[in-house]
C-alpha cells in the first residue's frame, strides 16, 4: 500500500473509533453493521481473492462464532472471553473441511461448500443444545451498544490490517500462486494444500470473531439468521463487486452492499426484490468488470490520464 | 429380506431421478466445462411451470413434461445465447466466473419464482398423488413409479438422439475429446447452446418431476444440485450410463441408511455430502481429472 | 569406490491407460554432471521428467534422490529437497511480476529465504538470468525468450540439488540458444547437477557429458554425446521422425 493509502487507512479507522464522540445511536448502527460487513468481506477474501478458492460456505463459520459465544455465555464466562474458542473451533472446523475439500479444484471446491452450508444449517436445526431452530438467547446482563460497536469497528481494522500484512508476505504470494497456477506453485515448493488451509483457517477464525461480536449485540441467534444461505451470498457478493483479491476491494464492497441492505432494501417497494438486486450485480459484474469497483475506478483513472495527456500520436492505430 | 427389498425397490425409482436431474448437469459440462450453478434455480422454475399448467390449465403433470422439455430447451439456449456466451473462455477449467455468473442466474431466477408465485410452499395434488401399489411386495407411490417410467423413458430417448443423430453424436464427440472435436470443424457456438439448452430441458423435467413428489418453494433446489453434483463426481459425465451409474450408487447409500440405521430425513443432505467427501478421500486420483494432481491435458492458458 | 550417484532410476515406467509413455527406464546421473535426454516426438521425455519431481505418480519403478527413495512424495515435498523441473510450456504467474515469481522459489524452495535474505536471493538470480531490467514487468508482458528465461530464473531461485530443464531452447533464435547454453553451463558451474531435454541436438551435445536416447519409453542408447549420435539405433529411431543432425 502506498504511504498515502496507510494515511487514508489510518484516519478512516480513527473517524471510526472517535464517531460514538460525534454521532447518533441510529448512523452508529449503520456503522456497526458496515464493520460488521467489512469483517466478513476481508477475511473471505484472504481464502477467496487471494488463493482464488471461493467458498459459499461461510455462514458456517460465522454461526460456529455466534453459538460457541451464546453458548459458553449460558454456562457463565464473559461474552468476549467466548470469542477466542469460537475462533479456534471456527478454525478447527475449516481444517476438517478443507482437507477432503481442497482436493477438489476451484469451481468444484465452491460446489462442496454450498453442502457445508447447508449441513451446518440443517445440524443446528436439529441438534437440542442450540436449541433447534427457535435459536438461543444471550443470558439477561449488562448491555453496552458502546462497547459492542468498539469491538465490531475495532475487529474491522484488525481484519484489514490482517489482509494487509498477508497479502504483502511470502504466505501471501503463495496463496497468490496457488491461484495463479497450483501445478506450477507445487512444482517451486509450495505446499498448496497446506497455505489453503493456513488461508481457510485464518478467515475462518476471522469471520468467527464477528459472529461471536454479532450475537453479544444482538443478544438472540437462530440457524436462520446466521447459517442462512443468504449471508453467505453477500460475504461472497462484497469481495467480489469491490474487486476480489485487492484490499481496498472488500471496503468498498462492503459499503456497497451494506447500504443495498440498509437503506435501498428497506424501501417497500424494493423489499421483495433483493435477490435481483444481488443475482444482477453478480451478473454485471462478472460480465462487465471481473475486477469489480477497484477494476472499474483503474479503468476510469487510464481513460482520464489518456484524456488529459496531448495527444502523441494522432491518427495511429 | 422384505428391508433388503424395500432398499431395492425404492433405490432404484430413485435412481430413475437422480440420473434425470444429474444429466442436465452432466451435459453442460460435457461439452461446456461449465458447472450450471442455476441448475437449482431451473428445476424450481420447472416445478412452478409444471405446478401452473396443472392447476389453471388442468394438464396432468405427466403430460406436462411434453410442454416443459421443449420449452426449458428454448430458454436454456436464450439464455446461452443471451449471457453465458458472454463469458470469457476459460480453456479446458471450468472458470470461477461462470459458476459465480450462473450463481446470479439461480438467484434472479429465485426472485422471479418469488414475485410470480410467492414464497408459500406449493404443492401438486393429483388424483393419484396418494395411491400407492405393491411391488414384489414393498408399497410404492404411483408418482414415484411414474417418476421413473418417466425418466427411464426420456433417458432412452436422449440415448437414441446421441447415438444416431447429427447433433448428438456432436455432442458426445465433443464431450469426449473436445480439441479434436472442434479441429474437426464442429460449430462449438452451436453445440454449446444446444447442450445449454438440453441440460436445463432435464433440469426442467427433472423439476417437473420433484413437484409431483415434493412440497416446494422458490429456495427449492439447492440439496437436488448437490445430489446432481455428488453423483457426476461419482459416475462421470462421459456418459448417460455413467450418470445412471452414480444416481444408483446415491440412491442405494440413501435408502440404505434410511431403511437399517435410524438417521432422521433433515440429514440426509449431510449424508449426500459424506459420500462425496469420502468419495473423494477414497478416490483422491480417480474420476475425470476432477482432482488435485490427476494428469490432465491441458495446455498452458 | 565410486561416489553414489545424485539421482538413480531403475525400471520407472507411467502408463495412460492403454499407452504405455515410459517403459521401465534405468539411469544414474552423478553429482555435478549435465546430462542429456533426447528421443523423437513422443519419446516420453517430459512424462519422464513429470516423474522424477513427482508432478505424475510413476506405474512403477523406483527413484532414489540424495540417497532417498522419493516415488510417491508430493511434488512439493521433491522440490523443497532439491529436485525441480521447468516446463516445456512455460507457466508464469502472470498476475506477477518478474520478480515477485522469481521469489515464490526463493520462498519455497530448497532456501527457503524470507525477508531481505529472500531479497538478495531474487536478486542474484535476475542478474544471473539477465532478467534484472524487466525485474518490475508483469510476467504476462514478456517476450517468449524472456518467459523461457524465467521458466529457468523460478527453477533457480529454489536453490535446487539437480534441475531438469524441459526444452528451455524451444522458439528460440540462434543468438538466444547461445545464450542459453551459456547459461546451463553457468548452472553447473554454480554446482548444479542439469538434466535436459531438447530438441536441438546440437546443442545439448555441446553442453552434456552424457545423453540418453528415448523411443518410445524405452531407452535405446546412453553414453558420450558423439557415440550416442553416432549409434545405429538412435540414428534409425530419428529417420523414422526426423534426423538429428537436422534439428539444430
Amino acid at each position: 500500500m502506498s504511504r498515502l493509502g496507510a494515511a487514508a487507512a489510518a484516519a478512516a479507522a480513527l473517524a471510526a473509533l472517535g464517531a460514538p464522540l460525534l454521532l447518533g445511536r441510529g448512523t452508529l448502527n449503520d456503522l456497526w453493521n458496515l464493520a460488521f460487513a467489512v469483517i466478513l468481506a476481508s477475511s473471505w477474501n484472504i481464502l477467496g481473492g487471494f488463493a482464488g478458492q471461493v467458498s459459499l460456505g461461510y455462514s458456517a463459520f460465522l454461526g460456529i462464532g455466534a453459538y460457541t459465544t451464546v453458548l459458553l455465555s449460558l454456562r457463565g464466562l464473559d461474552p468476549f472471553a467466548t470469542l477466542v474458542p469460537g475462533a479456534l473451533l471456527a478454525a478447527a472446523f475449516s481444517v476438517v473441511v478443507g482437507l477432503p475439500g481442497f482436493r477438489l479444484r476451484g469451481p468444484y471446491f465452491t460446489i462442496a461448500t454450498i453442502g457445508v452450508g447447508e449441513a451446518v444449517r440443517v445440524a443446528a436445526s436439529s441438534v437440542s443444545f442450540t436449541g433447534g431452530s427457535s435459536g438461543v438467547r444471550m443470558p439477561a446482563g449488562s448491555f453496552d451498544f458502546g462497547r459492542n460497536y468498539l469491538a465490531m469497528v475495532g475487529l474491522a481494522i484488525a481484519a484489514v490490517a490482517v489482509a494487509a500484512l498477508v497479502r504483502r508476505s511470502a504466505f501471501g504470494r503463495a496463496l497468490a500462486a496457488i491461484r495463479q497456477d497450483v501445478d506450477g506453485a507445487e512444482a517451486l515448493g509450495v505446499d498448496s494444500t497446506r497455505y489453503k488451509l493456513a488461508a481457510h483457517a485464518l478467515s475462518a477464525a476471522l469471520v468467527a470473531l464477528a459472529g461471536g461480536l454479532y450475537a453479544i449485540n444482538f443478544q438472540y441467534i437462530a440457524p436462520g439468521a446466521v447459517f442462512d444461505f443468504r449471508l453467505s451470498l453477500s460475504i461472497v457478493l462484497m469481495p467480489i463487486v469491490g474487486g476480489i483479491g485487492t484490499i481496498v476491494g472488500p471496503l468498498l464492497g462492503a459499503l456497497v452492499v451494506s447500504t443495498i441492505q440498509l437503506k435501498l432494501l428497506e424501501l417497500p417497494a424494493l423489499r421483495d426484490s433483493y435477490l435481483f438486486i444481488y443475482g444482477g450485480l453478480l451478473i454485471v459484474v462478472i460480465l462487465f468488470e471481473p475486477k469489480g469497483l477497484v477494476g472499474l475506478a483503474g479503468r476510469l483513472l487510464a481513460a482520464l490520464r489518456r484524456a488529459s495527456a496531448p495527444p502523441r500520436t494522432a491518427g495511429a492505430g | 429380506m422384505t428391508r433388503l427389498l424395500t432398499v431395492a425397490v425404492n433405490s432404484l425409482l430413485a435412481a430413475g431421478l437422480y440420473a434425470e436431474m444429474a444429466y442436465g448437469l452432466a451435459v453442460i459440462y460435457g461439452v461446456m466445462r461449465i458447472i450450471n450453478l442455476a441448475h437449482a434455480g431451473i428445476m424450481m422454475l420447472g416445478a412452478y411451470v409444471t405446478l401452473t399448467l396443472f392447476s389453471r390449465f388442468g394438464v396432468d403433470p405427466f403430460l406436462a413434461f411434453f410442454l416443459v422439455g421443449p420449452l426449458f430447451l428454448a430458454f436454456g439456449m436464450a439464455l446461452y445465447r443471451t449471457v453465458v456466451r458472454r463469458l470469457p473462455r476459460g480453456g479446458g477449467a471450468p472458470t470461477m466466473g461462470s459458476l459465480l455468473l450462473l450463481f446470479g442466474v439461480w438467484l434472479v431466477l429465485q426472485n422471479f419464482a418469488y414475485l410470480v408465485w410467492s414464497g408459500d410452499t406449493q404443492s401438486i395434488l393429483t388424483s393419484y398423488t396418494m395411491r400407492s401399489v405393491s411391488l414384489l411386495g414393498v408399497r410404492v407411490g404411483v408418482p414415484s413409479l411414474l417418476v421413473f417410467a418417466a425418466s427411464g423413458a426420456s433417458l432412452l430417448f436422449l440415448n437414441l438422439l446421441l447415438r444416431t443423430t447429427y447433433l448428438g453424436k456432436a455432442i458426445r464427440a465433443v464431450t469426449q475429446n473436445r480439441d479434436a472435436a472442434l479441429l474437426a470443424g464442429i460449430d462449438a457456438e452451436m453445440i454449446s447452446a444446444v447442450a445449454f439448452g438440453l441440460g436445463c430441458a432435464f433440469a426442467g423435467v427433472a423439476g417437473g418431476m420433484l413437484s409431483t413428489l415434493y412440497a416446494f418453494t422458490p429456495d427449492f433446489g439447492r440439496s437436488f444440485l448437490l445430489k446432481s453434483f455428488c453423483i457426476i463426481v461419482l459416475g462421470g459425465m462421459e456418459s448417460v450410463t455413467g450418470v445412471a451409474a452414480g444416481a444408483l450408487v446415491l440412491a442405494v447409500v440413501e435408502n440404505t441408511l434410511a431403511v437399517y440405521t435410524s438417521v432422521p430425513i433433515s440429514f440426509q443432505d449431510a449424508i449426500t455430502f459424506a459420500i462425496l467427501f469420502a468419495a473423494l478421500v477414497a478416490l483422491p486420483e480417480g474420476l475425470s481429472g476432477l482432482f488435485a494432481r490427476a494428469p490432465r491435458l491441458r495446455g498452458a492458458r | 569406490m565410486p561416489a553414489e550417484p545424485l539421482l538413480s532410476v531403475r525400471g520407472l515406467a507411467k502408463r495412460f491407460g492403454g499407452l504405455l509413455a515410459v517403459a521401465g527406464v534405468d539411469f544414474d546421473v552423478a553429482r555435478g554432471e549435465v546430462f542429456g535426454v533426447i528421443g523423437p516426438n513422443g519419446a516420453g521425455k517430459t512424462t519422464l521428467f513429470g516423474c522424477l519431481v513427482g508432478a505424475l505418480r510413476p506405474t512403477a519403478g523406483e527413484v532414489r534422490f540424495a540417497g532417498e527413495a522419493i516415488v510417491g512424495r508430493p511434488c512439493h515435498a521433491i522440490a523443497r529437497r532439491g529436485l525441480v523441473r521447468t516446463h516445456q510450456i512455460v507457466r508464469p504467474f502472470r498476475d506477477m511480476t518478474v520478480e515477485e515469481n522469481v521469489a515464490i522459489g526463493a520462498h519455497f524452495g530448497r532456501g527457503a529465504h524470507r525477508g531481505a535474505s529472500a531479497a538478495r536471493a531474487v536478486r542474484a538470480v535476475l542478474e544471473r538470468t539477465g532478467l534484472a531490467a524487466r525485474a518490475g514487468a508483469l510476467a504476462g508482458t514478456l517476450t517468449i525468450g524472456e518467459l523461457k528465461r524465467l521458466e529457468i530464473a523460478r527453477a533457480l531461485a529454489t536453490e535446487p540439488a539437480a534441475l531438469c530443464l524441459d526444452e528451455v531452447m524451444g522458439g528460440l533464435n540462434p543468438g538466444e540458444i547461445a545464450g542459453a547454453v551459456a547459461l546451463i553451463r553457468a548452472i553447473r558451474e554454480g554446482g548444479v547437477t542439469v538434466l535436459m531435454i531438447e530438441h536441438h541436438v546440437h546443442a545439448v551435445a555441446a553442453v552434456s557429458d552424457r545423453i540418453m536416447v528415448l523411443n518410445f519409453g524405452r531407452k535405446i542408447a546412453e553414453g558420450a554425446p558423439a557415440a550416442v549420435l553416432s549409434d545405429p539405433a538412435v540414428v534409425e529411431a530419428y529417420l523414422g521422425s526426423e534426423a538429428p543432425v537436422e534439428a539444430a
